[in-house]
């Protein structure tokens, strides 16, 4: 399975980036999604905008409290940060199921966050979190939240012009716990489906579900619950209640259920 | 009969260095550790070009034209069915005894209609495998879709019919105290070696000789079938195999995309290479399984077993290839199982649906057969409130030779045996608790292996090495030291100085294949004969140069003795001139059984499914080397769970393949696999020097059946079909 | 395009299209064909190296992302002799066919050097992002634990 052809640029500046990329321009990060559409030519660009050389757009610093996240990041640095399980560790626990080692050593935070694959953790334990994502184009630069960022399957609001060049995560709430769990087929398989959960029972609680609908999903309803002082089991079926489908219903409430005991024993 | 042990059984008269029996490690490891193996994608001759396919999009389909693009980048040639008709004629049709098989072969490129999805339709040559993909998708095919038939309940044509019956059946169900059975279904199944598929042919027309370099089981078959496809003559053909990356029977036939590749390079002048990528090997591989069944057993009120009938349905797909029509026939012969049985009435029908065909895949028909007929003694002894362990105790076949109702002969074995020393390290069953559901299950397994012929040549050099050269071909199972291990056991030599030869048709005799579990049963002992031959041509040698009579040269570890403790090394022998023997091992079917046991626990909750623990007793017959023995065995376990877990080749209603990568289609990691006892008993087999049956399959045959008892255990009788999904158990326990 | 890459220890040029994959210049440029294809999307991990000394899929990647990069596969796991890994996999029984081999010892080896008494579960999920069609893993997971041992001695 060899990819159709292209022409492949290394732009140095993010400017010079940002020029190329379009409707038959793609951006190649760390490849993990993207390579395989190529080899499979489910993806067909003529032209490969390669922004790996642009390493102002990696790193992990705090800035007034929040994490800010360089779009290019690869998921390992995330996965080894101090501060980032420090300060952020849902994201440290969701990062560890992404694929294997060898797919995170390449993989970039970003990439996973733009390809927005409905089996995804980070974009789901960014959406617990209330991160915030921006984007770049010779037009300018925006930033939105996950509920506007997040479409559907393999669909963001990204324009073909733009880049996601940087994720900003507000700090969680100080007293919460938290925790990813998923199930999947096989170690490393993509999920069948997921739940993201910080939680301070009683005091506040953010609940991301995977694979309860097209996009990662907040759970309102049990989120309330749980701040007025709700057990796990009845805020997990409220997270659930929306989806129609029996088992998969059961499945994501038994995950949520388990995370937010986890979250917050 | 008591099981011998190893060693004692397979050395020669005057005791061997035993050798055999003995967990000696690999000496193919170093290639392959270091880098340095070969397989076929790694061969890089000079000239090469490559050969991509243009394949069916549509299930089913009229071609009604096809026009090549009139040039690209690097294209040398496109090949279509129009000019291979009078070149080359359709894959033959191998017919099992006493069945009926439709003329439906595989041709080799689609001539105006195609019938399944990735079909291969025309052949694209070029300069690299990237520009011979490019060209392919030049090439303008119109189509005129036709209804596919994806469920086989819907197919219009029986391509396989073949029923037996066989004793008083009609009065066993009449007479009966309890009729219990059910319906059961394997669905179709990957084979899905890490290695995909390939070959590479070159013809020289200086010798007329065309060579095919081909990731296969054995040369014979590739031979076999590339001579009928093109009607040449073996002389004009090599088969050439180099290490080969895991096959489990989806490498025995010849694949039609590597024939093609062999008229290509015959037309161009041009070594062509097709290396089949991940995805032509997920829709267009033949696949493994793909059967369900009614089986009924009739039983007193004792719980002894007085017949057992059974319908079986294969969803055989669009053609039949060469094997194809063997694993169902095999199912269907194997349904009185380990069990005295008296009466059957078995039939089999194998069904045309817009699929790709299928064929045998590790176990190919025996693990089927264990799954529908252990299933049904479990729910038959649901039905008369009997033990299933008891109840099987009760109608183990105890005495041997045993004719099976169905036809075969069951050569040795010890059924009680085995079903003991499974429970044995089984354990007690956990209790269920809380959310878990537990549940524990057995199976027994009977299964044929060796079979027809195989052959060897010994040779003793010059320098004192022996070369044996066998006419099975390894792919994985470590024969080079197995083999090595049973000459210099019988040689009083060192395994170093036995260098084995395998896969090149030019080089090694002819014979029948690797597959089935045969390699150490036939090629085994074709080795033990032809080295035994060599032995005496030996001791004649040495006789003569001692001034001795043969009755008088005794071996030991330093060579050949005369009676007077004069000593000549096989090197001195050698040094006297080059001696060679050739012998061919004919023999009749053999039978491996075994005994495996689960322990699984369903979450209520979510129907997440643990297997807690799988117990695998084999009975191979004797074992030579238990290492690898063992390691065959963990690795068929490993393929079993992956069918009970997460396997499944998927379609549509357009009978369109919706599993076409690894995404979809989910191997096991190490991650998954739960602890696993295995142990072997050895019933030595009457039929063969060795006394040794088969071990390659036995974990994919026993696995299935008893994790799938496990799990109607579990679940209080309900019936539930691989792959144990976390959504059908959960709606088997939630309704 | 013209690329330089260092492959254990030695520079390679080559000239490569953009669309060719690492792993095919690897193979078929550099001529080492020790490290194998399995599925060119990125789940057997046949085809693993180590590129800066983290393993990645080679077949994710283009060849010319690798430029300038130095790289390691498995002819140039032994430096001097045998690696424990390559002896621990021989002892154990850990290989059939081999061709998953190059892929698993290139997966573990910074595994093994990490780890001086790993469990089982730990050596599990490290094998869990490679496939093996034929051993059952049993054989690795024991050849994993003898190797992180003797280099945690070491």
């Amino acid at each position: 399975m060899k990819p159709a052809p292209f022409d492949y640029a290394a732009p140095r500046s993010l400017d010079e980036a940002l020029g190329l990329l379009g409707e038959d321009a793609k951006a190649l990060a760390g490849g993990q999604s993207l390579v395989p559409l190529l080899n499979f030519r489910l993806a067909r660009p003529e032209l490969l905008v390669d922004i790996n050389g642009l390493s102002e757009l990696a790193g992990l610093e705090r800035n007034d409290g929040l994490l800010r996240i360089g779009a290019l990041t690869r998921q390992s640095a995330l996965e080894r940060s101090e501060l980032v399980a420090a300060g952020w560790p849902l994201l440290t626990q969701a990062v560890r199921f992404v694929g294997h080692p060898q797919i995170r050593s390449r993989g970039t935070v970003g990439g996973s966050v733009a390809h927005a694959d409905p089996a995804a953790e980070l974009p789901v334990a960014l959406a617990a979190l209330d991160a915030r994502f921006t984007a770049q184009s010779p037009r300018g630069r925006r930033t939105v939240g996950a509920g506007e960022f997040f479409i559907g399957p393999l669909t963001t609001a990204l324009e073909p012009d733009e880049l996601l060049v940087e994720i900003e995560v507000p700090a969680p709430y100080d007293r919460a716990g938290s925790a990813f769990v998923e199930h999947a087929r096989t170690h490393g398989d993509f999920a069948i489906a997921g739940a993201a959960a910080v939680v301070a029972r009683g005091e506040h609680a953010a609940i991301a579900l995977m694979g309860a609908g097209p996009a990662p999903l907040r759970a309102p309803a049990a989120e309330r619950a749980l701040v007025e002082g709700a057990e796990p089991e009845e805020a997990a079926a409220l997270a659930a209640s929306a989806v129609e489908e029996g088992h998969r219903r059961a499945l994501i409430a038994e995950l949520v259920r388990s995370a937010i005991e986890e979250a917050a024993p | 009969m008591p099981p011998a042990r190893a060693s004692e059984v397979g050395s020669p008269a005057g005791g061997g260095l035993g050798l055999v029996g003995r967990p000696l490690r690999r000496r193919e490891d170093e290639r392959v550790l270091s880098g340095r193996s070969e397989f076929l994608d790694d061969l890089d001759p000079p000239g090469l070009v490559h050969l991509a396919f243009v394949r069916s999009p549509f299930a089913h389909a009229r071609v009604l034209s096809l026009r090549p693009p009139e040039s690209a980048p690097g294209l040398l040639a496109v090949l279509t069915a129009r000019d291979l008709e009078r070149r080359a004629r359709p894959l033959p049709i191998q017919t099992p005894e006493g069945a009926e098989v439709a003329d439906e072969p595989h041709p080799l490129l689609a001539p105006g209609e195609v019938r399944y999805a990735g079909q291969p339709v025309a052949a694209v040559v070029a300069e690299s495998r990237a520009l011979a993909e490019d060209a392919a998708e030049l090439v303008e095919v119109e189509y005129e879709e036709l209804d596919p038939v994806a469920d086989p309940a819907a197919s219009d044509l029986a391509l396989l019919r073949w029923r037996q019956t066989s004793g008083d059946v009609d009065g066993a169900f009449a007479s009966a105290a309890v009729v219990a059975g059910g319906r059961y279904a394997m669905p179709r199944l990957v084979a899905a070696p890490i290695e995909t598929r390939g070959a590479l042919a070159s013809h020289d027309p200086a010798r007329g000789v065309l060579t095919l370099w081909c990731s296969a089981q054995d040369t014979h078959r590739p031979l076999r079938h590339l001579a009928h496809v093109l009607d040449l003559p073996a002389e004009r053909l090599r088969i050439v195999i180099p290490d080969v990356g895991g096959a489990f029977g989806s490498k025995g036939s010849l694949a039609p995309e590597a024939a093609v590749a062999a008229i290509a390079a015959t037309d161009l002048g041009r070594p062509v290479k097709w290396a089949e990528d991940r995805f032509e090997n997920f829709v267009a591989s033949y696949q493994g399984r793909g059967m369900e069944a009614e089986v009924e057993l009739a039983l007193d009120a004792d719980g002894r077993m007085l017949a057992v009938r059974a319908r079986i349905r294969a969803d055989l797909g669009a053609y039949l290839l060469p094997a194809t029509a063997i694993p169902p026939h095999t199912a269907a012969m194997l349904m009185a199982g380990c069990y005295t049985i008296p009466a059957a009435d078995v039939e089999v029908t194998g069904v045309r649906t817009n699929k790709v065909p299928t064929g045998p895949y590790r176990g190919a028909g025996r693990p089927e057969a264990a799954y529908f007929l252990e299933r049904a003694v479990d729910d038959a002894a649901r039905a008369l409130a009997i033990d299933p362990v008891e109840l099987r105790r009760r109608n183990l076949i105890a005495s041997f030779p045993h004719r099976s109702p169905l036809g075969w002969t069951y050569d040795s074995g010890d059924y009680r045996r085995c079903l003991d020393l499974a429970l044995e390290l089984a354990g007690p069953r956990p209790p269920s608790e809380g959310g878990r559901l537990v549940g524990s299950g057995v199976a027994m397994y009977v299964e044929r292996a060796g079979g027809s012929f195989e052959a060897a040549r010994a040779t003793l050099e010059p320098d004192g090495r022996v070369v044996i050269r066998s006419s099975t071909s390894p792919h994985g199972q470590g024969h080079d030291t197995t083999f090595a291990q049973i000459a210099a056991d019988r040689l009083h030599v060192d395994p170093a100085d036995v260098v084995l030869e395998f896969g090149d048709s030019a080089l090694v005799p002819g014979g029948t294949g690797t597959f089935g579990g045969r390699s150490l049963a036939m090629g085994g002992s074709a080795v033990v004969r032809a080295v035994d031959e060599l032995r005496e041509r030996c001791a004649q040698a040495a006789a003569r140069l001692l001034g001795a009579t043969e009755g008088e040269i005794t071996w030991s570890d330093g060579g050949l003795s005369a009676g007077d403790g004069r000593t000549l090394g096989l090197g001195d022998v050698a040094a006297a001139g080059p001696l060679e023997a050739s012998a061919r091992f004919e023999s009749g079917l053999v039978f491996g059984s075994g005994a495996y046991a689960a322990v699984v626990e369903i979450e209520r909750a979510t129907g997440r499914l643990t297997v807690r623990q799988l117990v695998a007793v084999d009975d191979a017959g004797t074992i030579v080397n238990p290492l690898l023995a063992e390691g065959q065995v963990l690795g068929g376990v490993v393929q079993g769970l992956g069918e009970c877990l997460a396997e499944e080749a998927t379609y549509d209603d357009q009978a369109q393949p919706t599993s076409v990568s690894f995404a979809d289609y989910s191997l096991l990691t190490a991650a998954e696999i739960p602890p696993v006892a295995a142990a072997f008993v050895e019933s030595p087999s009457p039929l063969n020097p060795l006394g040794a049956k088969g071990i390659g399959e036995g974990g994919t045959i026993g696995t299935p059946a008893a994790v799938a008892n496990a799990l109607a255990d579990a679940l209080g009788g309900r019936h539930v079909d691989p792959p144990f999904t976390e959504a059908k158990l959960w709606r088997a326990i939630h309704g | 395009m013209r690329i330089a890459v260092r492959v254990n220890g030695e520079l390679h040029e080559g000239e490569v299209e953009p669309r060719t994959l690492l792993s095919d210049f690897i193979r078929h440029d550099v001529g080492l064909t020790g490290t194998k294809v399995g599925c060119e999307h990125g789940v057997c991990g046949a085809c693993t190296v180590q590129l800066d000394g983290e393993p990645v899929r080679s077949c994710l990647m283009l060849a010319v992302q690798a430029n300038g990069r130095s790289l390691r596969t498995i002819e140039g796991l032994a430096i001097d002799g045998e690696h424990p890994l390559q002896r621990a996999f021989h002892e154990r029984h850990a290989l059939q066919c081999g061709f998953c081999t190059a892929g698993f010892l290139m997966s573990l080896e910074p595994f093994v050097r990490e780890h001086a008494e790993p469990s089982e579960a730990e050596i599990r999920e490290a094998l869990a992002g490679n496939l093996c069609r034929c051993t059952g893993y049993r054989g690795m997971v024991e050849a994993v634990g003898q190797a992180a041992r003797e280099l945690g001695d070491g």
